[in-house]
């Protein structure tokens, strides 16, 4: 919290702001779109431009000072032959993004898809160019860079057995994307977002997702970060949840250098349900804010939220967690945990789960610790004969791993759990 | 196979001494019983012979098989063979039991030099001991000891010893928290590994369990110091009388 | 639970309207002309017979708030604060600096006997079923008489204004003051450094357990007139001392501002108890009215093992930004806060604490009880911090929040931030309505709903008010009550 009050000086731009201005100039006639499109790209780089990159004195960037922490912008590579990998789960539908551009050959039955670009270039993407408010840096530079993408529209109770991957991958530069996904009343699907890295070279990956759940879907949406560990990765999901739907989303770190996952989700439909879980593998010297900013806008919703963070080495981590219960939404059920194992002396963590409400008939919570491992779990593994590290071992698997349980969905489980293993066995 | 030695132990954090000059000895094959009065001390000789550092021993030694074990850890002690059967199993979420109950296995073995057991054997084993116990396969497939009953989790102890084979075991206070049939079931399976080379201490407050595991000695444990031994006979002059008597003797 | 009938009583006498402590005292009054520059830090320095190096830190400070901009963080709403339309020094006419009873005008001894504040030692000595307490009672800027100033001076606590002590014992108010809250910290205590009028003085020597209950009672009568007391407490080695602090103003349409400074000092195994019952006119029920509280209090547990316990309910104010904080310097050292914000009507609270970890095996508690009502906004906001140093620290918080009402609001704002892996931190916070269960059993026994209501408030903030001294916590129920009068249906 900060209490002090110094006069903000209006000082010269950074290195990295200087580098997104002129990056904009130069790419400015090759980016897609008409032009609504292109005077909406000017505006919000005007916007950041006057803005400045946000420090930590904008409350909702409290815990990343991206002034500071970004310190270059990487050079825009060209784009280079990138393999699309196999997919996470087996029998998914790959829809791949490589070096920024959609895939041309990308289709999946009973779906539409659509290049973002497409949609840029005819104008009807500009409407979601947008920043949420004031404070909101990664819509402004994904807004004012996103080349491709892709937009989906999965039709009403259409029920898709394999999960669709969208696959993100580079190999260093400036990455900008797009996901506009729409799922029809009563739909179901599994939606696996992974962005990843396929070389050591920085990168600036901005990445923007916006779902819609029509009344009655019921949708789970994973989103696996492992980028490399010189990268940028700006991620924001914008969810609207209808009448009765359904939302699991499940959101991975495990990787990156300076990461910012923004979940900003509005929960516009009585009955509503959803479901947030965390994972955040913590290593290296990487930066990780997961921040979230949850709406319970109408009457009659539920949520849960728990977030499960282990720290190493001289790695950092927040997660900033608004729950907003408007006036009138009556019968709001709104529980949050945030519970991180600090595991090094040079790691360090910071919580601000935080409750905003505005109607009386509700039950909301949050609960935030900070520990290391419990010794009694770890003296009874001990006194059946398991080694300290491996029980320790055992002991972090465990705390992460059982979020992962919930997904019910085996294949996916043994996936992500495949992720975690090892992950911890390149960190522990 | 134990000998106990004039043992002083405090807690770690508050200097408060628990265990004051306390001599104990038990032979292969022998069950040993520890009888006491609450706050006397019987957790604690439990919690110090499997090696918890929440305890610090300041005089004394504890010999296993003639060797000091005070300087290993819970996990070298317990791959020596020295099995704590807790009065509380904690609950430890997220991790499988079956997967925790092999790798236990596995890491003795290695530690004592034996080869790994296969898949196939491992499961074979937990069955077959299952069964005995009469412990459902479902609750297996539970985080270890997450929403077991009080009843199941005295059960999934006796199972974990039935498996790990120790040599020397401490049960403490594995009746409490039982009704009848599982006492039977419980005291069943401490009986079927009863065997000349292992020594088995039941720590208990009553005598009821001790008409089901009949013990060689009978020690009773008060203010950290085993004030009489005897034999059977002694448990049922406690059930009679009550510590008073006993207590007032020693003082 | 005679607390809660009496509650209840007193919530049927008076009207949300009908602040009890509303009323005004006429009396001649000494003011600096309105506003706010070096001519009045002087006016005031001079009134008050300050050293040189008194005024100088003060105009430091004053040139410092110059280029400082208000905080905007906090959630609290409120036009903007003209800072020259306000007096800055007010006293009592008949005043000459404070002295005996029998000198203390008239007037005044009846405020404080409306007030129920206890200023005739003789009576209270008179009183065998009453525990002792040493007032220092506060009048708009000054200090206008401390009682038990001999006796306590017999254990050899000092306990005076700290306009008195600025004059008597310079060194150690040179020494302390600024120390904890430095004259540049924020800019409602920068404000404050530089302005400061009247407050206590605590000095507690090494070894000594103080023999009695020590007590401020604040009372801002002036019209326009700013309140900035500046309180200093010190208990040396080994030293004990439990302090408790009182608010009222009168009811009047315009804002008043109140700008406080309290800053602890705890050395060695010594103990700070501070607790505050603030009870300042709220408004009315338009909204009109009340006072600006902006508050900055710190404790600092300078020296090993130390301990410093904040109390606070609050119950009046407008608007409360406030965040009693702890430093956990000294190794051992422990801090808490235990707080009760009831908020009704227009009030809006942002109020919460700071526990900085530094110092190794230091631990600290939070419980904050958050209880809003009518168009209320209440805001817990706290920081837990540990240190990369702070060895086995550990911190366990509880806040919870009931709101009475669809119109107000309940926020929890806490900011956690660990920097040490063999930390232990713990956060819990809950919100929700009075449970219709509890109601309807309590109310099926035949208890009017209002009481119920107050009786289950009661319980809600238990944990808390057993922390408060004895006669503070029947005071406090009290207060609760009335301050959520109209709230129901």
């Amino acid at each position: 919290m900060n209490m002090q009050t110094t006069n903000q000086p209006i000082g010269r731009m950074t290195v990295a702001e200087t580098a997104l201005v002129e990056a904009f100039g130069a790419q400015f006639g090759e980016l897609p779109g008409n032009g609504a499109v292109a005077g909406t790209r000017d505006r919000l780089l005007d916007d950041l431009k006057k803005a400045g990159l946000p420090t930590r004195r904008i409350e909702a960037w409290h815990y990343t000072d991206l002034k500071t922490l970004l310190r270059t912008v990487p050079e825009a590579a060209p784009v280079s032959a990138i393999d699309p990998l196999a997919p996470l789960v087996e029998g998914s539908v790959v829809l791949s993004v490589l070096q920024g551009d959609a895939d041309d050959g990308a289709s999946a039955d009973g779906i539409e898809i659509a290049h973002f670009k497409d949609k840029l270039a005819d104008g009807s993407a500009v409407a979601g160019l947008t920043a949420l408010d004031r404070d909101d840096a990664i819509g402004r530079i994904n807004g004012s860079f996103v080349r491709d993408g892709f937009a989906i529209s999965v039709p009403a109770n259409a029920e898709l057995e394999e999960p669709i991957e969208l696959q993100v991958l580079h190999a260093g530069g400036q990455i900008h994307t797009r996901f506009p996904v729409s799922f029809g009343a009563a739909s179901k699907a599994t939606i696996i977002e992974r962005h990843r890295s396929v070389t050591d070279d920085a990168a600036l990956v901005s990445s923007i997702s916006d779902i819609v759940l029509e009344d009655g879907a019921e949708i789970t949406w994973i989103i696996l970060q492992s980028q490399g560990a010189a990268d940028t990765h700006l991620g924001q999901i914008r969810v609207k949840l209808g009448t009765n739907a359904k939302l699991k989303l499940f959101v991975v770190n495990a990787g990156g250098k300076l990461v910012r996952q923004e979940l900003r989700i509005d929960v516009e439909g009585e009955g509503a349900d959803l479901t947030l879980r965390g994972v955040n593998l913590l290593g290296g010297e990487g930066h990780t804010d997961v921040t979230l900013v949850l709406g319970h806008n109408v009457p009659h919703t539920n949520s849960t939220e728990i977030i499960r963070s282990v720290v190493f080495d001289r790695a950092s981590g927040a997660f900033q967690g608004m729950i907003r219960v408007a006036p009138d939404a009556q019968k709001t059920d709104a529980k949050m945990a945030c519970n991180t194992l600090l595991l090094s002396d040079n790691g360090e963590f910071s919580a601000k789960p935080e409750l905003e409400i505005f109607a009386d008939d509700v039950v909301c919570g949050h609960g935030a610790t900070v520990a290391d491992i419990d010794r009694n779990h770890l003296f009874y593994m001990m006194a059946r004969g398991v080694p300290e590290n491996k029980a320790r071992a055992m002991l972090v698997h465990a705390f992460v791993a059982e979020i992962v349980e919930e997904l019910e969905d085996e294949k996916l489980v043994e996936a992500l759990e495949g992720v975690i293993s090892a992950w911890l066995e390149r960190h522990a | 196979m134990l000998e106990i030695k004039n043992l002083h132990a405090r807690i770690a954090e508050d200097g408060t001494e628990i265990i004051r000059g306390l001599n104990l000895t038990v032979k292969p094959g022998e069950i040993a019983a520890i009888m006491g009065p609450n706050g006397s001390g019987k957790s604690t000789l439990s919690y110090i012979l499997s090696g918890r550092e929440d305890y610090e021993v300041t005089e004394g030694d504890i010999l296993y098989n003639g060797e000091s074990i005070l300087e290993l850890d819970p996990a070298e002690r317990a791959a020596k063979g020295i099995f704590l059967a807790f009065q509380y199993p904690v609950e430890i979420p997220g991790v499988a039991t079956m997967q925790f109950l092999k790798v236990a296995m596995n890491e003795q073995r290695k530690a004592r030099g034996e080869a790994e057991l296969t898949t196939p054997d491992f499961i074979r084993r937990v069955k077959d001991a299952a069964e005995k116990l009469k412990i459902d396969q479902a609750m297996l497939r539970r985080p270890l000891n997450v929403g077991f009953s009080g009843g199941e989790k005295k059960r999934a102890e006796i199972l974990q010893m039935a498996l790990l084979e120790p040599k020397l075991c401490v049960l403490d206070e594995t009746d409490s928290g039982l009704d009848i049939d599982a006492l039977k079931i419980v005291a069943d399976g401490v009986n079927a590994l009863k065997s000349p080379d292992r020594a088995v201490i039941v720590i208990t407050h009553y005598q009821r369990l001790l008409d089901y595991i009949v013990p060689d000695s009978v020690h009773v444990l008060y203010k950290g110091q085993i004030i009489r031994s005897g034999d059977k006979a002694l448990a049922l002059e406690l059930e009679e009388n009550g510590y008073a008597d006993i207590i007032e003797e020693a003082a | 639970m005679p607390a809660v009938q009496e509650t209840v009583d007193q919530v049927r006498r008076i009207d949300i309207d009908q602040y009890k402590y509303g009323f005004e005292t006429v009396i001649e009054v000494d003011k600096a002309p309105k506003g706010l520059s070096e001519e009045i830090i002087r006016f005031i320095s001079a009134k008050k017979q300050e050293p040189d190096w008194m005024l100088e830190w003060r105009l430091d400070a004053y040139r410092r708030w110059l280029t400082m901009e208000e905080p905007t963080w906090a959630r609290v709403d409120y036009p903007k604060i003209d800072f020259n339309d306000l007096y800055y020094y007010a006293a009592p006419k008949k005043f000459g600096g404070p002295k005996s009873l029998d000198e203390v005008d008239p007037e005044l001894l009846k405020t404080y006997e409306k007030l129920g504040i206890p200023l005739k030692e003789q009576e209270i000595l008179a009183g065998v079923e009453k525990p002792r307490v040493a007032v220092d009672a506060v009048f708009d800027s000054v200090s206008v008489v401390t009682t038990f100033k001999e006796e306590l001076k017999k254990a050899g606590v000092i306990f005076m204004s700290i306009s008195e002590a600025i004059r008597e014992h310079p060194d150690l108010v040179r020494k302390y003051l600024g120390s904890v809250v430095p004259a540049s910290d924020n800019f409602y205590a920068t404000l404050n450094s530089a302005v400061f009028t009247d407050g206590s003085f605590v000095f507690v020597p090494k070894g000594v357990r103080c023999p009695m209950e020590l007590s401020t009672y604040f009372r801002i009568n002036e019209k326009n007139t700013g309140q900035f007391e500046r309180t200093l407490i010190i208990a040396e080695e080994g030293a004990y001392v439990s302090y408790l602090e009182g608010c009222t103003a009168p009811q009047r349409d315009e804002n008043q501002l109140h700008a406080a400074v309290v800053e602890l000092v705890a050395l060695d195994d010594a103990e700070i108890k501070y607790s505050t019952v603030q009870n300042w006119f709220p408004g009315d029920a338009e909204g009109k009215g009340g006072i600006y509280n902006f508050v900055t209090k710190r404790g600092d547990c300078r020296g090993a093992r130390s301990k410093i316990s904040w109390t606070q309910v609050e119950t009046g104010s407008a608007i409360t930004w406030k965040y009693p904080s702890c430093i956990l310097r000294g190794d051992d050292s422990r801090g808490e806060f235990y707080s009760i914000a009831v908020s009704n009507g227009h009030q809006q609270i942002d109020s919460g604490t700071k526990m900085i970890h530094l110092g190794k095996n230091t631990s600290s508690r939070i419980i904050s009880k958050g209880i809003s009502a009518g168009k209320s906004n209440n805001t817990y906001r706290g920081q837990v911090s540990i240190h990369r140093r702070a060895e086995n620290a550990r911190n366990f918080t509880n806040c919870d929040s009931l709101l009475i009402g669809d119109k107000c609001g309940a926020h929890t704002v806490p900011y956690i931030d660990v920097k040490n892996a063999s930390a232990q931190v713990e956060h819990e916070a809950t919100t929700s309505k009075i449970s219709d269960d509890q109601k309807f059993y309590v109310m099926q026994r035949g208890i009017p709903e209002e009481e119920a209501i107050a009786l289950i408030v009661n319980g809600f903030v238990k944990d808390v008010i057993q922390e408060l001294p004895m006669e503070f916590a029947v005071e406090a129920q009290k207060l609760i009550g009335i301050s959520l009068e109209g709230s129901v249906g």
